[in-house]
């Protein structure tokens, strides 16, 4: 009896915090079909701020950053973090203790210590040497100094997961260390590249700290866009994209949903 | 052991080619991370040591005025503002880390009590929104708590808040923010806990006659310490450093550490004064770090914690 009421109320709190977790989403993508542009009252359905933002040159521009900065960021970030990744496995019984604290450090640094200190540098070298100015460079460097530690760590325990055997066979199967790399390495961790890529790419275009202090005037990113907007005085135009990337985020959820389902079956 | 039996001058040889393999697998990431962060931070607590010039920018000679500025003391004598903004980031770290805990612990519970195939969408369902951009979630909380909505009416005619306030901004809002921020990162290291529940120590303690809330405290709450440590970690080094909830929700009176350490370096232009904040929030961070790893050991898990 006593357990048949906690486990009701415990329901109900379940679908209370549900809604808690989700009401300010909700909202955002409620009132970007307002018809009005009060941020209060809903007063019908229209798409005009959607039609607003394929107009907006600002927006597009923001958009194009955004897109440039993570591709370019994930790649790097690729290469330089899965040689880390394979020289922290191929040498783990060595004493590498300085590596995990440098690897860690980008991690467990606030975001914005972080980005200050990257600030502080940039401007200091610019004015220094007229190298590094403000803009996607800097930005581009300091998400490939966030997003390589995610990476090594990925590429790094795909390869503790597999049987050090195969190692010893891909050395008598292919004569050469480079017919190694792309006949085994390369296609057994795949996997994990993709993945790691991916978690590169998500954690660029989500991040606004650390973009917001090593940004230039002109490379403002789809989040430094929304906070000037919303700094500057609302326009409902934000919602409308807001809407978008929450659409987004709605769709990589459901597609990782669809593989995890797909991995257990 | 790779080398046993190979003549001393191979061996050396074979070590030379793995120094060479590890340095060439680690030295352009270890290199960048060198030249990208750690000189840069070395560069910022340097920073907090110097003198601030007269365009904002740190000068020679050191000094420790920054730190002095820090505790409040300025050119017109001691005055409280910063030292409220340092003593509202820990209120604001310690309230909104509490009901982080009350809300996590028994959604994380709930969960691991449901069936197996639904726990990983429940799972999913709490960490989604935190998907989503922070400045995003952040703006839905403002059209939430602005004056006018329902909520701010709602909260007005209860006599919270003064007529045509708003519940935003104000501490509560970003109590509020920090609270939703932060709440996945409790729920995930508090779920991993309940789901690894030994349920044979709660029917001993049931069978010996104790009551619910004995049960409790005894059988159950210290299986699930290790996970709500590192919960309370993850959530309060990252809520005490935070900059876009209460630039956002909080308004003038609202502001953090993140804040005044940002505002130095944007508008306020005392690099040395936001420098000296900085340190004090990487501080709190590797006093959190440090306070992890030694719970973690004292408890033998062992495990590292996964985000």
């Amino acid at each position: 009896m006593r357990k048949r009421t906690l486990k009701r109320s415990l329901t109900g709190f379940w679908w209370f915090t549900l809604a808690f977790l989700y009401l300010p989403l909700a909202v955002v993508v409620l009132f970007s079909f307002n018809a009005s542009n009060s941020a209060a009252t809903f007063t019908g359905i229209s798409l005009r701020w959607y039609g607003r933002l394929m107009g907006n040159e600002e927006i597009l521009s923001a958009f194009a950053n955004s897109m440039i900065l993570a591709i370019t960021s994930s790649v790097i970030a690729l290469g330089i973090g899965c040689l880390i990744g394979y020289g922290m496995y191929r040498h783990r019984h060595r004493k590498l203790g300085w590596l995990i604290v440098l690897i860690y450090l980008p991690i467990v640094l606030p975001d914005i210590v972080f980005g200050i200190s990257e600030m502080a540098f940039f401007v200091q070298i610019h004015r220094l040497t007229g190298l590094l100015q403000p803009g996607l460079v800097t930005m581009i460097i300091a998400h490939v100094t966030f997003q390589i530690p995610f990476v090594a760590l990925i590429v790094y325990s795909r390869f503790v997961g597999l049987d050090p055997t195969l190692f010893e066979a891909a050395k008598d199967l292919y004569a050469t260390p480079t017919k190694r790399v792309v006949h085994f390495m390369l296609p057994t961790i795949k996997p994990a590249l993709i993945s790691a890529f991916f978690l590169s790419f998500t954690l660029s275009v989500d991040d606004f700290v650390i973009s917001f202090f090593t940004a230039g005037p002109e490379s403002a990113t789809l989040p430094i866009y929304i906070w000037g907007a919303i700094k500057k005085g609302v326009s409902p135009e934000i919602n409308a994209i807001a809407t978008l990337m929450i659409g987004a985020v709605a769709l990589a959820a459901i597609i990782s949903l669809v593989f995890s389902r797909r991995r257990q079956a | 052991m790779a080398y046993t039996g190979v003549t001393p001058s191979a061996r050396s040889r074979g070590m030379v080619r793995e120094a060479r393999h590890l340095l060439a697998t680690v030295a352009p990431g270890a290199t960048w991370i060198v030249i990208f962060l750690v000189l840069p931070s070395a560069y910022l607590m340097g920073v907090a040591f110097m003198t601030n010039g007269p365009y904002g920018l740190p000068e020679m000679p050191l000094s420790l005025e920054s730190f002095r500025r820090l505790a409040g003391f300025g050119f017109l004598g001691w005055s409280p503002g910063n030292l409220y903004t340092l003593l509202r980031s820990l209120w604001q770290t310690l309230v909104s880390t509490g009901l982080v805990v009350i809300v996590a612990y028994p959604i994380a519970y709930y969960i691991s009590t449901c069936r197996a195939r639904w726990r990983p969408i429940m799972l999913l369902l709490v960490v989604v929104p935190s998907w989503t951009n922070q400045v995003i979630r952040t703006f839905g909380w403002m059209n939430l708590l602005a004056p006018g909505t329902p909520l701010s009416e709602l909260a007005e005619a209860l006599g919270l808040i003064s007529a045509n306030m708003g519940l935003y901004p104000s501490n509560f809002a970003v109590t509020l923010g920090l609270v939703y921020n932060f709440l996945p990162f409790m729920v995930l290291p508090l779920y991993a806990a309940f789901e690894k529940l030994d349920t044979a120590q709660v029917e001993a303690a049931q069978d010996l006659f104790a009551s619910p809330v004995r049960a409790f405290w005894h059988a159950v709450f210290p299986q699930t310490l290790p996970g709500l440590l590192a919960g309370i970690v993850l959530v309060a080094i990252p809520a005490f450093g935070m900059y876009v909830i209460p630039e956002l929700l909080g308004g003038g009176k609202g502001m953090m550490l993140g804040n005044l350490v940002a505002n130095q370096f944007a508008g306020g232009s005392n690099w040395p004064l936001g420098a000296a904040g900085a340190i004090l929030m990487l501080i709190a961070t590797f006093i959190g770090l440090f306070a992890m790893r030694r719970i973690g050991k004292r408890l033998g898990g062992g495990e590292e914690v996964v985000i």
